[in-house]
């Protein structure tokens, strides 16, 4: 760990990428442990509605006299943790699924291969609108729908990382000492293959992020009372004529964090595995 | 070729079913149905309009009537949009997405193949920092920012552009560049990485060797090779950004497939949906085709027969 640190170092996008995402995740914490970061609480409303940035409210105030600054961090908790959810959610079943395919091979790993080809060329929107209307709008929901969509690039990169681990001369050896298969998936191949799934993992956050904000920006994810920066930019877009700080900080934040983790991603990947670059679905229609 | 072209059509038609007995399944089971958000509808109304589009049959013999009409090129009819067929709506939505989609796929090709190039053979340089900070910054920005920040730009504050509706070429000017800032920045970083791989081949230090100019040995000895990764997702992109992006749409108030799907998915408007993601999935099976026998064309050492 600390060696991988040392080595993101060298990378300075990299490494100022992960200041800025431990920054902003450390506002989320503190913001859930209930650290007053801000004067104002995030549903407090007050006479001075929509005023511009100032000093007495940083980043100006909504409708409702709301300041806005606080329900950015407010809404930073569930942004973040919708991120971290899913990349967890795409890492457990993607990990299992691919698992499975690579180590077995054969007939069942094209039968689980052909599996995912169809899932992974529906469009990740279409799926998400349709999934979140089954399971009903709410956290959950959109949880339950990001993980859908999101297991599908880690499954395919752990099958290939063992089908060719899998020709190894210490995986042979494994075999011929008699492991059984359940030792030899988790203790040799897994970990021989950690260093691309942690890179896939961090391109899984950021696009976590894009699709729950996209999706509450066009009415099909969360929505009030839920916070996130998406719906704040929601909330936003209806008054982007005269307010525009509205959406302006809100979406800023989407971008910043976004950015960091894409950043961070690049830069580990230099790190841990230059070999597949670009293996990583491409972000169209969000 | 030909025999190819042929084979694929027929492949196309399987995978069709599949997709269509899948979302048939889906919206069927989703709970809700197409007459519930008229609440003031009384159960024998309801009942009646159940009975009227074959609703109150069992869902094996509704998919049996979906399929045949579907034989014949019947997509069915909207319940929302009262008297008019699937057909009729997707007619109308689907020449306004694929203006705007192919407006957008232009400008991404047009502005993200070029600076991925020029990035590579520039690789080190402060150009090259340059346009890769842009480009991931470009995969990093929303789309619905992408679009605010133009709309108030060039629709409020400098009045050049009108920012919603479709009905000339300068209202598809903001909602194409909007769709396209994504997949060009996406594109910019694909080219890069691909051209860099490239660059290394030996076949490139003979073309330098030989005294071809450095514009000659990127034109038809780098880009040649190094475009068909490219290729391979401008299949998928070209698809998408056609059915509509659902965000652009919703922004610039365009009344292409992205809306109507999203309206649909909202509504259960059971047959227009099944429409938009059947008209998804031939666009898909098309789209790869032609990848493939691009891919031919830039490298005759693909033989898809075998």
């Amino acid at each position: 760990m600390l060696a991988l640190a040392r080595r993101l170092r060298r990378i300075p996008t990299a490494f100022a990428s992960f200041i800025i995402i431990l920054l902003i995740c450390s506002l989320a914490l503190m913001s859930a442990l209930g650290v007053p970061l801000t004067p104002y609480s995030f549903d407090q409303g007050s006479a001075d509605i929509l005023s511009g940035p100032s000093a007495q409210h940083l980043m100006g105030t909504d409708e409702l006299g709301r300041d806005l600054f606080a329900r950015v961090i407010f809404g930073s908790r569930m942004s973040i943790s919708i991120g971290l959810v899913t990349a967890m959610v795409a890492f457990l079943i993607g990990t299992a699924y691919g698992s499975l395919s690579g180590f077995m091979g054969g007939k069942v790993d094209t039968l689980l291969m052909r599996g995912v080809d169809i899932a992974y060329s529906l469009p990740d929107l279409l799926v998400m609108i349709l999934v979140g209307v089954l399971v009903g709008k709410g956290t959950f929901g959109i949880l339950f729908a990001l993980g859908l969509v999101s297991w599908m690039g880690t499954a395919r990169l752990v099958r290939a990382q063992f089908l060719q681990l899998k020709q190894e001369e210490f995986i042979e050896a494994a075999r011929a000492a008699g492991e059984s298969a359940i030792t030899i998936v988790l203790k040799h191949l897994l970990p021989n293959a950690m260093g691309p799934i942690i890179v896939a993992l961090t391109f899984t956050v950021p696009s976590a992020i894009l699709s729950e904000s996209t999706l509450s920006f066009i009415g099909l994810g969360l929505s009030a009372p839920e916070c996130s920066w998406g719906t704040l930019a929601s909330d936003g877009w209806r008054s982007l004529r005269v307010h525009p700080h509205l959406i302006l900080f809100p979406s800023f934040f989407i971008f910043i964090t976004v950015l960091s983790f894409n950043c961070l991603g690049d830069g580990l990947r230099d790190v841990l595995d230059p070999r597949t670059r670009f293996k990583v679905k491409p972000p169209f229609g969000k | 070729m030909f025999g190819q072209i042929l084979r694929r059509m027929l492949l196309a038609i399987p995978v069709l079913w599949i997709v269509a007995t899948i979302t048939f399944l889906m919206v069927r089971v989703v709970p809700g149905g197409p007459f519930d958000a008229d609440k003031h509808l009384s159960p024998e109304i309801v009942a009646n309009l159940k009975a009227k589009y074959k609703l109150d049959r069992p869902v094996v013999e509704q998919y049996g009537h979906y399929l045949a009409r579907l034989a014949r090129g019947d997509l069915g009819v909207s319940y929302k949009y009262v008297n008019r067929t699937v057909n009729d709506i997707l007619g109308e939505a689907f020449p306004v997405s694929v203006q705007l989609g192919f407006a957008g796929l232009l400008i991404a090709v047009a502005v993200g193949v070029p600076l991925g190039t020029m990035a590579a053979v520039k690789r080190g340089t402060a150009f090259d920092a340059g346009a890769m900070f842009l480009s991931t910054a470009g995969i990093s920005v929303p789309g619905f920012v992408v679009g605010a920040v133009l709309i108030l730009v060039f629709g409020i504050w400098l009045k050049w552009l009108p920012v919603a509706l479709f009905e000339s070429w300068r209202h598809l000017v903001l909602p194409a560049l909007t769709l396209a800032a994504s997949p060009a920045a996406y594109l910019a970083r694909l080219t890069r990485a691909s051209v860099l791989e490239v660059l290394e081949k030996d076949w490139v230090r003979t073309a330098r060797s030989k005294g071809l100019s450095d514009e000659r040995t990127i034109f038809r000895h780098v880009l040649r090779n190094a475009l068909v990764p490219v290729v391979t997702v401008l299949g998928p992109l070209t698809a998408i950004l056609i059915t509509g992006s659902f965000v652009v749409e919703y922004i610039y108030a365009i009344p292409g497939m992205g809306r109507f799907f999203i309206t649909a998915v909202t509504n259960r408007d059971y047959d227009l949906i099944m429409g938009t993601t059947l008209i998804f999935g031939v666009l898909l099976i098309i789209t790869n085709a032609i990848v493939d026998i691009v891919y031919q064309l830039l490298d005759p050492r693909i033989k898809l027969e075998s």
